[in-house]
């Protein structure tokens, strides 16, 4: 995995970055503090980010937040802190981790691990969503215009729908830009 | 996000079931979770015993213990998930890649490691908790779609005709399965 790692104590930080190499990930990035972790998430897209909590300029949560603001990636937070009310800011920040320091490599890889493992079933639940969102849309647009044309034309709907079909076949456009341009123009000469 | 927290405590603490054969452990962890806010709403002494309080006790996350008689934590966790979305948070003497990656199939959430820590095992809860929440939105989202259940008809490798299976959708956006 690429590892972004946030830690603005130069000691720990090579410490962390040994740890993720010694276990085969290859850390893309380090800063010092969060306005440069938000400045590297963005141009190097790790797979990850450790970010510790106490940072100069931003802290760690703050930087989870404005990463995930921008691209959904999985978060672990390390920290010597662990109040109720910095846990609760790292949990609606969208953080997937949460390890308090000190801390070695056998409760530092489980972590990520886990982050990594939840993210990815999220992420997969969510585009199943989207998918399923779209294909709702492509049906809907496909069958109004099928509708419009029965009309306009007086076909069949079967006929309707071979007419979308072979119109998108010689076109190479996809069914669903076709209807919409069917209802587009429809919609036209209405007003 | 932060109706998660409360809607797992419902209307007061989050509630949580604790499985862990050790005595001492056990106790240890049910003053550490009380004196940060938490309810421990069940305590298990085996994984089969886990499986049974979850069902009743419908816990708004569990904390499981990998080792313990009976069924261990990760077969406790898989029959958990199967029955109900629920949050789940291993705990381990064990840090080894195999475990860790049998948990994660598991559906666990967050993977701690003994000792644990007061400071580890709170946040490690709270934070799977409000991630759970979120994914089961998600779920939802999917379930809330109008997915018409489909008919499968399968053929074993003998040949022999199996029986055909319905698969459908459940309001939360599992999978759901019926032999017809």
């Amino acid at each position: 995995m690429r590892v972004l790692v946030a830690e603005d104590e130069t000691l720990i930080r090579l410490d962390v970055c040994g740890m993720l190499e010694a276990a085969g990930h290859t850390v893309c990035a380090e800063a010092r503090d969060g306005a440069e972790a938000v400045e590297l998430a963005r141009s190097l897209e790790p797979d990850l980010a450790v970010l510790d909590v106490k940072m100069p300029h931003l802290d760690g949560i703050e930087a989870a937040r404005r990463i995930l603001e921008e691209r959904p990636v999985p978060i672990v937070i390390v920290s010597a802190f662990s109040e109720r009310v910095l846990v609760e800011r790292a949990a609606e920040a969208g953080v997937f981790g949460y390890l308090a320091k000190p801390f070695r490599e056998d409760r530092l890889l489980p972590a990520i691990a886990t982050a990594r493992a939840r993210f990815e079933e999220l992420v997969a639940v969510r585009s199943e969503v989207e998918s399923l969102a779209e294909a709702l849309a492509v049906r809907k647009a496909i069958e109004r215009a099928k509708g419009i044309l029965m009309e306009k034309e007086g076909l069949t709907e079967a006929q309707a729908f071979a007419r979308l079909r072979s119109a998108s076949q010689v076109s190479g456009r996809p069914m669903r830009v076709l209807a919409e341009a069917v209802i587009a123009t429809f919609s036209t000469a209405l007003a | 996000m932060r109706d998660d927290l409360e809607a797992a405590g419902r209307d007061g603490p989050l509630r949580v079931l604790v499985a862990e054969d050790e005595t001492i452990v056990r106790l240890d962890l049910r003053g550490l979770l009380e004196r940060h806010g938490l309810q421990v709403c069940g305590e298990a002494r085996d994984g089969e015993e886990a499986v049974r309080l979850a069902r009743e006790l419908d816990p708004g996350v569990a904390l499981l213990d990998l080792r313990m008689p009976v069924l261990d934590g990760i077969e406790a966790a898989r029959r958990m998930t199967a029955e109900r979305p629920l949050p789940i948070v291993m705990l381990t003497a064990y840090s080894d890649r195999s475990y860790v990656e049998k948990a994660i199939d598991a559906g666990v959430f967050t993977y701690l490691v003994k000792p644990f820590r007061e400071s580890d095992v709170v946040p490690a809860l709270r934070t799977a908790v409000v991630r759970h929440g979120e994914l089961l939105r998600a779920r939802r989202a999917i379930g809330a779609k109008p997915v018409r259940p489909v008919v499968i008809g399968l053929r074993s490798p003998s040949g022999a005709d199996w029986p055909p299976l319905r698969v459908g959708r459940k309001d939360d956006g599992s999978l759901e399965v019926d032999v017809l």
